[in-house]
């Protein structure tokens, strides 16, 4: 009976105080920004999302962070609050680049303007502007630091994302339009570790009792590249295999600083998030003219240049 | 003689191990790195994680139930362990710090772990929630709280006796496999010398039954729940220390894993029928398999497809045993 009693408590309190939240949203202004961020999950991610919110409050909008969990349908419930709420921009991380167009069209029809950063979605005159980091580009950056310290020879492997991720592959292309110029470079395994550190681990393992003769490893991510340096390091090979990265995180940085890993690409999460801020801030103010794309360049960081990449 | 009746195989697991021994010899032939003392300690030590995680889920379904949360548990607690070695705790106001060691670090873990687990057991057994639901709750709970407590930022730089468990030598073997081995000898003598281990076996075999006999079945399921999150939280300290770094994401999909090391071990998902030693035979046949789809380098589409399939053909033989058994 008792516990009966607490239950109800429990469910009352719940609806009470999503009530709550409901009644507060219905004031509609344009005072308001949205960031929709395709995970939480990730820090890099997070960045995003906290330096997108701490700009609109410095330009005096009230931001509110909402985490799509990598699930289009679950972005889209966001998309619908956020259009009944009335908000008045939305500063937008996609989780698809097919399945979220459907909802920057819903919060078009609603005369919402969104801004994507990082992530693209496939389709134009849609979302207001794209503010996206160029994977490919930064990529061939990295490609070139691969040759110019691994050399023209040698066996290699490289540790794909998610394959069903658009930037694991544009991230894959970019490498290999330098590398696969070295017909001396041979690369002997490709495998994916899902953008994951303790996967990126394990796949290294076995990669290096297949081939003990590395001479580099190319990561599409900052995580896999530290996987793969414990790896590597177990195995006693640091000094033998060049390992490279790509995001820029804290951890990779400090392993560049300490030679442990020869290059990553700086992807600017902070400018892509602020920028996507400042954007949303002039078109209420009434400028209304963006261009529908804007890559941001991916800086190659080595050893030479770390110091300027402070945290 | 205890030995003898430890070690016994019954026929549920001999399956599974023939396709193990089947899979080895033939990627042994296909590569000439698969047999090697490094490749298979290597093997042994990626295992370990899904081994730990394994014995308890194998105890859970056992009872006819299912432990979801693992992998999430298994995020928290190593979270929880890597900032505690790393900076503590301080209370501001008492202007007070604590620091703490390795072992208190390991006592928190496990008591976090055995914790949400209970937690698991009380919501299945006290509230009849079904263990499906209670566990999927707790999933989502548990990995909300490990991205509070870590900000969404992994914890990485734990010191040396972290790196000791990760990466150290005990007695010729790594310190994973050796911690995840005494799990399971431990597990699989509790499961044959206990009574509780007969217990469990007799809810999930007829729960009705178990319970007009006396025993009381809310406390062994509640006790079962608490083990998986001990053991998760085991598996927590391990993966920690391989990679010198708590990763807020850590453990995501691990309750796949350990169900499949489950499944393909024998045991049955309706409960009351299976083994620890099984489980060890399914957690080995996954191990060997991702490490051999690697080594052949294999494309990562094909790997998934493969992987599905083997599940999918030890859970048909295990049925066509049951038919013909009938």
């Amino acid at each position: 009976m008792f516990r009966r009693l607490i239950l109800w408590l429990m469910l009352a309190a719940a609806v009470l105080s999503s009530a709550g939240c409901a009644e507060r949203s219905k004031a509609t202004d344009s005072k308001r920004m949205a960031v929709v961020i395709s995970t939480l999950n990730n820090p890099w991610f997070v960045l995003l999302a906290e330096s997108a919110k701490a700009r609109a409050e410095e330009l005096g909008y009230e931001a509110v962070i909402f985490d799509s969990q990598n699930n289009s349908s679950k972005e889209t419930e966001h998309f619908d609050n956020i259009i009944a709420a009335g908000y008045g921009a939305i500063l937008f991380n996609p989780t698809d680049a097919d399945g979220s167009v459907v909802n920057v069209k819903r919060a078009k029809e609603a005369e919402i303007p969104v801004f994507c950063m990082d992530r693209e979605i496939n389709a134009r005159d849609v979302a207001t502007c794209q503010i996206l980091s160029d994977n490919y580009s930064g990529c061939v950056a990295i490609g070139k630091e691969f040759v110019r310290t691994v050399g023209r020879e040698g066996k290699y492997a490289e540790l794909l994302g998610l394959v069903g991720d658009n930037n694991t592959w544009n991230r894959s292309r970019g490498f290999h339009t330098v590398v696969d110029r070295f017909p001396g470079l041979k690369m002997v395994a490709q495998q994916s570790a899902d953008f994951d550190r303790n996967t990126a681990m394990m796949v290294m393992e076995s990669i290096l009792q297949a081939h003990g003769d590395l001479v580099g490893v190319f990561c599409g991510n900052d995580a896999m590249a530290m996987g793969a340096y414990q790896a590597i390091l177990a195995a006693g090979k640091a000094d033998e295999i060049k390992i490279f990265g790509f995001d820029g995180e804290r951890d990779v940085l400090n392993a560049i600083r300490e030679g442990k890993i020869i290059a990553t690409g700086m992807q600017s999460p902070v400018l892509m998030a602020r920028t996507a801020a400042e954007f949303a801030h002039r078109y209420l103010t009434g400028d209304h003219n963006f261009p529908k794309k804007i890559p941001i360049a991916v800086q190659a960081v080595t050893r030479a240049n770390v110091d300027q990449f402070n945290e | 003689m205890i030995s003898k009746q430890f070690l016994r195989i019954d026929s549920s697991i001999l399956r599974p191990l023939i396709a193990l021994v089947v899979m080895s010899v033939a990627l042994a032939f296909a590569s000439e790195s698969f047999a090697t003392a490094d490749n298979l300690f290597n093997v042994m030590r990626q295992v370990s994680v899904n081994l730990c995680i394994s014995v308890g889920m194998t105890l859970v379904i056992l009872t006819g139930g299912i432990d979801l949360s693992v992998g999430s548990i298994l995020a928290l607690s190593g979270a929880v362990a890597a900032g505690l070695i790393k900076s503590g705790i301080s209370i501001e106001g008492a202007n007070l710090h604590i620091g703490f060691t390795f072992f208190g670090v390991v006592v928190v873990a496990l008591v976090i772990g055995g914790a949400l687990g209970w937690f698991n057991g009380q919501m299945v057994t006290r509230f009849k929630v079904p263990p499906f639901i209670a566990t999927l709750g707790m999933l989502t709970i548990a990995r909300g709280l490990t991205m509070l407590y870590t900000n969404g930022h992994p914890i990485t730089g734990l010191g040396e006796s972290f790196e000791y468990l990760g990466t150290g030598w005990f007695c010729g073997v790594p310190m994973p496999v050796l911690v995840a081995a005494l799990v399971v000898v431990l597990f699989a003598l509790f499961m044959r010398k206990s009574p509780w281990g007969r217990y469990i076996y007799a809810i999930g075999g007829n729960e009705r039954a178990t319970r007009l006999s006396g025993i009381d079945v809310k406390r062994v399921k509640c006790f079962v729940y608490t083990v998986a999150g001990v053991l998760s939280a085991v598996a927590a300290l391990i993966v920690t220390a391989r990679l010198d770094s708590a990763q807020p994401n850590a453990g995501t999909g691990y309750e796949l894993d350990s169900i499949a090391a489950v499944v393909i071990g024998g045991t049955s998902l309706n409960g009351g029928k299976g083994s620890v030693w099984g489980t060890v035979v399914g957690a080995l046949i996954i191990g060997v398999l991702n490490n051999g789809l690697v080594l052949l380098n294999v494309s990562p589409f094909w790997q998934q497809v493969i992987k599905g399939l083997v599940i999918l053909l030890a859970v048909v033989m295990d049925r066509m045993n049951a038919k013909d058994q009938q």
